[in-house]
C-alpha cells in the first residue's frame, strides 16, 4: 500500500506542477456541449443522461488512458523507468496509484458537465441517488488504475504509447454503450461491452440521475470491483511477461 | 551473510539487433566484490560497463552464466536482490524535474516501501549529505547537472542499500563536487556498504577504489588494487626528474641498468631495467646537481593504457 500511496501522491504532484495533465478534464466542457447539443437537435430528451454521463467516462478513461502510456513514454525518456522497475514495489503498483489519483481528480467532470447543461442548455441535472453516484465514481477509478496496468505494459513494448492510446480511445466507448446506449450496437457485440467495466459504470451513472429506484447497486458495483480486479491480475501477468522479454531485449530505456 | 557481495560467473551477454550482426556486450565475465569494498569497472565507451551494472541490478537478463548480489541470483531471485541494492545509472537523468528534491525523494522512498516518516528522515540526513539541504524543496530543473547527480545520489541511498551500483557518478562534477563525491564513496564504504562504481576516471578509481576490473570488448582485462595493476603494467621503477640537462640524461642513459629515458617539456623520465639501478642513478642526479627526483610507478592511466590500448575516439 506503501508504493501505491506514494506513486498515486507522485501523480497529485506532477499535476500540480504540470497542468498539460488536466487536457482530459478542460475538454470536457466541449463534450457535454456537443452531445447535449446533438440530444437537443434530435429532440430526445430522454437520452439527456447518456449525454451527460458520456462526456465524464469520456474524461475518466482518457485520464486513465493518457496516464498510462505517458508514465511508461517519460519515465523511459527520462530514465526513471529502469529504477522503477528494480525496485521491490515494481511498476504494475507504480501504474496502478498514479492511474488511481488522476481518475479520482477526473470527477471534477460531473462538475462541469452539471454547470454546462445548467448554464449552456438551461436543464437541471438532478442527482437522485447522490451515495451511488458517488460510489460508481470511486469503484470506476479503481476499476481504470487496475485496468492501466494492462495497458502499460502493452506500452512497454512499444516505442510509443501515443499510437496504442489514440486507437484505443473511442472503440472503447462504443463498445462499453458510453456513447450511445448497448441496446443500438448489434446483438453479437453487446456481451463485448458487458465485459468492459465501462458498460455497468455508465448504467449505474445514467441511473443515478434517474429518480426511480435503483435496483441490485452492490452487486452492480461488485461486477465493476470485479472486472477492475481481473484487469489487474491480467495486467500483472501481462506486465511480467513483457518486462521480462524486455530485460531480454534491452529495451527498457531508449538511449 | 554472504562471502561475496557480487558474484559473477562466466557471464554474457548479447544484443539482437534487426538486420545487423548481433552485438557481444560481455563475454566471459568473472568477478568477485568483496563485502564493504569498493570496486571500479573501468573501460573505454562500449566495453561492457552499463550492461553489467544492469544486469547485476536486476534491470536487464544475461544470455549466459549467472551472478549474484549478497548471495542471491540477480535472474531467479530479484525480489531479495532488489531491497538490498541502490541503483544510480543514467548520470543526471532518473529524476522529475519539475518536482522538488524533496518530492523526488519521498516517491522512491515509498517504492522501497518505506514508511512515510522514515522516507522524509531519512530523504533529510540524505539531502544534508550531499550538500543539498537548502535546496530541497526547489525543483530540480533549477538544479546544475553536478547538484542534479548528488541528488541522484542521495536517491539510491534512499533505502539503506547493502550494496550500491553507480555509473559514471561523477560525469560532469566540477573538481570541488567530484572531490566531495569521492569522500562520500569513502564514507559508504566506511559503514560497510559495498559500491560498484564504473568510471572514465582514473584519479577517482585510484584515489577510492580497493580493487579494479578493467574491461574491454566485454571482456575482463585483469582485476587488482590499483597499485597492483600498476605493477601488472611494468614491473620495473622509473625516476622522474627535472632540470637535468641534456648531458646528464645523456650519460644516465649509459648507465648500467637503465632501459631508456624519455624526456618531456617539464621532465624526464628515467626507465630502469632491475630494481637495483635506482640507487645508481639517483647518486648520478644528485652528483649531477638535480635535486627534484622521484621515484614512481606507471599511474593507472597509463595501466589503462597499456592494457586497453590508446585508440582515440574509437570504441
Amino acid at each position: 500500500m506503501r508504493g501505491l500511496r506514494g506513486a498515486a501522491r507522485l501523480q497529485f504532484q506532477i499535476v500540480r506542477a504540470d497542468r498539460g495533465y488536466l487536457n482530459e478534464i478542460l475538454a470536457n466542457p466541449f463534450f457535454a456541449i456537443i452531445f447535449l447539443g446533438i440530444v437537443r437537435a434530435a429532440g430526445r430528451r430522454d437520452l439527456t443522461a447518456y449525454a451527460v454521463v458520456a462526456p465524464v467516462l469520456i474524461t475518466l478513461w482518457g485520464m486513465a488512458l493518457e496516464i498510462s502510456g505517458d508514465i511508461v513514454d517519460s519515465d523511459r525518456g527520462v530514465g526513471i523507468l529502469e529504477g522503477v522497475v528494480a525496485t521491490p514495489v515494481g511498476f504494475p503498483t507504480v501504474v496502478s496509484g498514479r492511474v488511481l489519483a488522476v481518475t479520482l481528480l477526473s470527477g471534477v467532470a460531473i462538475v462541469e458537465t452539471w454547470l454546462v447543461a445548467r448554464i449552456g442548455f438551461g436543464v437541471d441535472i438532478t442527482v437522485h441517488h447522490p451515495w451511488a453516484l458517488l460510489a460508481t465514481v470511486v469503484v470506476t477509478g479503481l476499476a481504470a488504475a487496475g485496468t492501466a496496468v494492462i495497458m502499460a505494459g502493452v506500452f512497454v513494448l512499444a516505442r510509443t504509447a501515443k499510437t496504442f492510446q489514440n486507437s484505443l480511445n473511442y472503440p472503447i466507448f462504443l463498445l462499453a454503450g458510453v456513447i450511445v446506449p448497448l441496446s443500438f450496437l448489434p446483438g453479437w457485440l453487446r456481451p463485448v461491452g458487458r465485459v468492459l467495466f465501462l458498460s455497468w459504470s455508465a448504467d449505474l451513472l445514467r441511473e443515478s440521475l434517474a429518480p426511480a429506484a435503483m435496483v441490485d447497486l452492490i452487486p452492480r458495483l461488485g461486477i465493476i470491483v470485479a472486472l477492475g480486479a481481473a484487469g489487474l491480475v491480467v495486467g500483472r501477468v501481462v506486465m511480467h511477461v513483457v518486462l521480462t522479454r524486455v530485460r531480454i531485449l534491452g529495451t527498457l530505456s531508449f538511449e | 551473510m554472504a562471502d561475496w557481495a557480487v558474484e559473477a560467473d562466466d557471464l554474457g551477454r548479447v544484443f539482437e539487433v534487426k538486420k545487423r550482426p548481433a552485438v557481444v556486450a560481455l563475454s566471459g565475465v568473472s568477478l568477485r566484490v568483496a563485502p564493504g569494498e569498493v570496486h571500479g569497472l573501468l573501460g573505454p565507451n562500449g566495453a561492457g560497463k552499463t550492461t553489467l551494472v544492469k544486469i547485476l541490478s536486476t534491470v536487464l537478463l544475461p544470455s549466459a552464466g549467472g551472478a549474484r548480489v549478497m548471495g542471491h541470483d540477480v535472474v531467479a531471485e530479484t525480489a531479495a536482490v532488489r531491497p538490498l541494492i541502490g541503483i544510480v545509472i543514467g548520470g543526471d537523468r532518473g529524476l522529475y524535474g519539475r518536482l522538488t528534491a524533496r518530492q523526488n525523494l519521498a516517491y522512491w522512498a515509498a517504492l522501497y516501501r518505506l514508511a512515510p516518516a522514515d522516507g522524509r528522515e531519512r530523504s533529510e540526513a540524505l539531502l544534508a549529505r550531499v550538500g543539498l539541504a537548502d535546496r530541497g524543496d526547489d525543483r530540480v530543473q533549477s538544479y546544475s547537472r553536478g547538484m542534479r547527480q548528488r541528488l541522484h545520489l542521495a536517491r539510491g541511498l534512499i533505502n539503506d542499500p547493502q550494496v550500491l551500483f553507480l555509473d559514471e557518478p561523477s560525469t560532469g562534477m566540477d573538481p570541488v563536487a567530484a572531490r566531495e563525491f569521492r569522500a562520500i564513496v569513502r564514507e559508504l564504504a566506511a559503514e560497510g556498504r559495498t559500491v560498484f562504481l564504473t568510471t572514465h576516471d582514473m584519479a577517482e578509481a585510484e584515489a577510492v577504489c580497493d580493487r579494479v576490473t578493467l574491461i574491454d570488448r566485454g571482456q575482463v582485462l585483469a582485476t587488482e588494487s590499483p597499485t597492483a595493476l600498476s605493477r601488472l603494467a611494468s614491473r620495473n621503477e622509473r625516476i622522474e626528474c627535472a632540470g637535468a640537462g641534456d648531458g646528464v640524461l645523456e650519460r644516465v642513459g649509459a648507465l648500467a641498468g637503465v632501459e631508456r629515458v624519455t624526456v618531456t617539456a617539464e621532465s624526464a623520465r628515467i626507465h630502469l631495467e632491475t630494481e637495483a639501478a635506482v640507487g645508481e642513478v639517483m647518486r648520478w642526479l644528485v652528483a649531477a646537481g638535480v635535486t627534484s627526483v622521484r621515484v614512481t610507478r606507471p599511474s593507472l592511466e597509463e595501466v589503462y593504457l597499456d592494457m586497453v590500448g590508446d585508440r582515440g575516439m574509437g570504441v
